[in-house]
């Protein structure tokens, strides 16, 4: 007896606590059926990780203030998937969607097949290999936000010591476009050499373990590269953990908060903030024009946005995630 | 009558572990000597050590996975657990709002150990209810709760980690990150929940009825309902635990990165069915044991480091950690074909010559299951 009621009240505490998640979701759809302005798709790669967390707030936030309703999706980083968030689109009849692209050549079907249907479709954050399919495609400028970045590191190195590098997700392209940045830059000082590379896949406790492998092969190691944030800041674990934080330099790409906090504590030298904030809002007023007017109103369809250092000089004026006040 | 059989099934059990865990044994043996060869700060003390700690958040989770294979189950939702229940931690450590209040709930830090691994084994008895009373497929209902739990976890953080877990002294609520942080006698605090979790559990198999039930309804479900084995009572137990487990790790794993992530644990359940399966445990039930799996682990965390720290490609990493697994559970499974026909052989040798027993000990213990297994399939 006590068994049933257990289980009567385990399914009910399941079915109660799914019931409670789905209000958030549910109001903005419903608030949205009463505007006559349609819906904007908003389809992003990773509600997990605070970057793309970010863009999808702002986008959401810009298009609800203009009086559209929203959705929310990710891909992360599945060209499939992404295909059947775009489909789904499709079948709703959207007004217009904002996609940040699982891949630059992998998307570029599923950007025509929107197309096609007659939805238009904004790029944020990164790009797809052909143009005139998307009515535009607003990237922040990596390979500049790598060299600055870069330059900021081999400052902080003295432009000398050995370092190593933890690099993205080998599928993503910006992976490969930070990393050749990097390496452009410190290219041009002889007093620097690369050690090891690991990738870590965007992930901070991948970064950590890998880190932790790294120094065990060089313990020798004054400098750390990562391709992003999250990465470095498990690098700045291991180091912490080893003892060796005061004397490596890490550098990191993205500019998240808690990037920021460890740029105030000393554990970072710099990191680089991609102005995702300032693209998606872009994109979403780029879009409603569009919607309006049948322009986007900008005269050309790629539109590269320039990254911005963070450093101990200028983190005061990181007012919220992702925006330099 | 049940007494006789469950302890000739044991003894059984332990010669073939011992075999078993004997070439696990070489395989990790083997991995050492080529990585230490490779390159010189393979077996440095620091490196050894962050390596045991690398291994002790998986062998965690596969002294919980290792229960539930036992019973022929499976748990996929363990990863998602780890990432739930540090994400749970990372909530309380920031601050609870209570709901309809603006009142931030502070609770002191073992109160916050103590919820978040309860919030573990709610998961966990949630999956043991739907696989027990309702039925479900273990693959399927642990499946869902994989999605489940990661969507919670994405739920309370909205993406954003919880970084801010070093509490006030204001507050009351210090002292979680030092105390998991710590090491004692120099071992990191990870190492030493796996020995405690590994002692724990082995007394749990060997020394107490519900160990003996586990095996046994392992081996065949059926005939220990038969023999009065609480069959679904021991399954929602198995699922509890293994909850438990995963809900320790998420705690290590969230004071390890100083934050909380609700990405955190992807993928961790294959890597602990990986370490059981190495360690000899049967996918189908009955058959495996703490030291085989607590190797198991060994193998692939020794193994997976080695690469990183001889410089081997990301790509070549995952080809050479999927070979080993492959190849360490294709030999045992070899192993077993000629043990089982060596004991047919044995048993029809018997036969003929009709002498109920030779001086040989361990044989007759060691053919009798055996054919009686043969004979109900």
């Amino acid at each position: 007896m006590f068994r049933k009621i257990a289980t009567v009240c385990a399914a009910g505490a399941l079915v109660f606590s799914l019931a409670a998640c789905s209000p958030s979701s549910d109001t903005t759809a419903a608030s949205g059926g009463t505007t006559e302005k349609g819906t904007i798709a908003v389809i992003t790669v990773d509600l997990g990780n605070p970057y793309w967390q970010a863009e999808a707030d702002t986008a959401k936030a810009a298009i609800e203030d203009l009086g559209y309703t929203s959705t929310v999706n990710a891909h992360n980083g599945d060209a499939d998937k992404q295909n059947q968030l775009i489909d789904s689109a499709i079948s709703t009849k959207v007004q217009a969607i904002i996609l940040d692209p699982a891949g630059a050549d992998e998307s570029v079907a599923a950007v025509q097949k929107a197309t096609d249907a007659g939805i238009p479709v904004f790029l944020v954050n990164a790009e797809i290999s052909e143009q005139g399919i998307a009515k535009s495609q607003i990237v922040s400028n990596n390979a500049q936000g790598a060299t600055i970045g870069a330059e900021a590191w081999v400052e902080a190195m003295g432009e000398n010591g050995v370092y190593v590098e933890l690099f993205g997700n080998p599928t993503d392209n910006n992976a490969q476009v930070r990393s050749d940045g990097y390496a452009a830059v410190i290219s041009g000082y002889p007093g620097l050499t690369k050690v090891g590379q690991e990738t870590a896949n965007w992930d901070r406790a991948e970064g950590k373990t890998k880190m932790e492998g790294l120094l065990a092969a060089h313990p020798e190691i004054t400098g750390v590269i990562a391709g992003n944030d999250e990465m470095a800041l498990g690098a700045i674990e291991a180091l912490t953990d080893a003892g060796k934080i005061s004397t490596v330099k890490v550098l990191g790409f993205d500019g998240n908060a808690d990037a920021v906090d460890a740029i105030n504590a000393g554990t970072m030298v710099a990191t680089v903030l991609q102005p995702i904030v300032t693209g998606t809002q872009e994109a979403v007023a780029q879009a409603d024009s569009f919607i309006r007017t049948g322009e986007t109103g900008v005269a050309d369809e790629k539109q590269s946005i320039d990254c911005v250092l963070i450093n101990k000089d200028n983190t005061a004026d990181y007012t919220s995630p992702f925006v330099l006040g | 009558m049940s007494e006789t059989t469950s302890t000739v099934a044991r003894r059984r059990i332990n010669l073939n572990g011992l075999l078993i865990e004997g070439r696990a044994l070489i395989a990790l043996v083997l991995i050492i000597i080529i990585f230490a060869s490779l390159s010189p700060n393979y077996l440095g003390i620091d490196n050894l050590i962050i390596m045991t700690r690398h291994v002790a958040m998986n062998a965690i989770l596969a002294i919980g996975m290792l229960m539930v294979i036992l019973n022929g189950g499976i748990d996929l939702s363990v990863g998602s657990t780890v990432g739930l229940t540090g994400v749970v931690a990372g909530s309380l450590l920031e601050g609870l709002q209570i709901p309809f209040l603006d009142v931030f709930a502070y609770p002191a830090v073992w109160v916050v150990i103590v919820i978040s691994l309860a919030v573990g084994m709610g998961i966990g008895y949630i999956n043991g209810i739907l696989i027990a009373r309702l039925k479900v497929a273990p693959f399927i209902a642990t499946l869902g709760m994989l999605y489940i739990a990661r969507g919670i976890a994405l739920l309370i953080t909205n993406g954003t980690p919880f970084s801010r877990l070093r509490g006030e002294e204001a507050l009351g609520n210090t002292g979680f990150l030092p105390f998991l942080k710590s090491s004692p006698l120099g071992l990191p605090m990870a190492v030493w929940v796996m020995v405690a979790f590994a002692i724990a559990f082995a007394i749990v198999l060997t020394k107490t009825p519900f160990g003996r039930w586990l095996y046994a309804t392992g081996s065949n479900e059926r005939a220990a309902e038969l023999s009065g084995v609480p069959v679904k009572k021991v399954q929602t137990r198995i699922y509890l635990l293994a909850g438990l487990c995963a809900g320790a790790v998420g705690l290590l794993l969230t004071a390890d990165l100083s934050s909380a992530t609700p990405s955190g644990g992807e993928f961790f359940e294959l890597n602990a069915i990986a370490a059981v399966v190495i360690g000899g445990a049967a996918l189908s039930g009955g058959r495996g044991t703490i030291r085989g799996t607590l190797i198991g682990a060994f193998v692939i965390g020794f193994l997976v480091d080695g690469l990183v720290i001889v410089g081997v490609s990301q790509f070549w990493q995952q080809i050479i950690k999927g070979a080993v697994i492959i190849i360490a559970v294709a030999l045992d499974q070899f192993q077993q074909t000629l043990q089982k026909r060596r004991a047919v052989k044995r048993v029809s040798a018997d036969g003929k010559t009709s002498e109920p027993s030779r001086t040989a000990q361990s044989a007759p213990g060691e053919e009798k299951p055996l054919v009686d297994n043969s004979v109900d399939k």
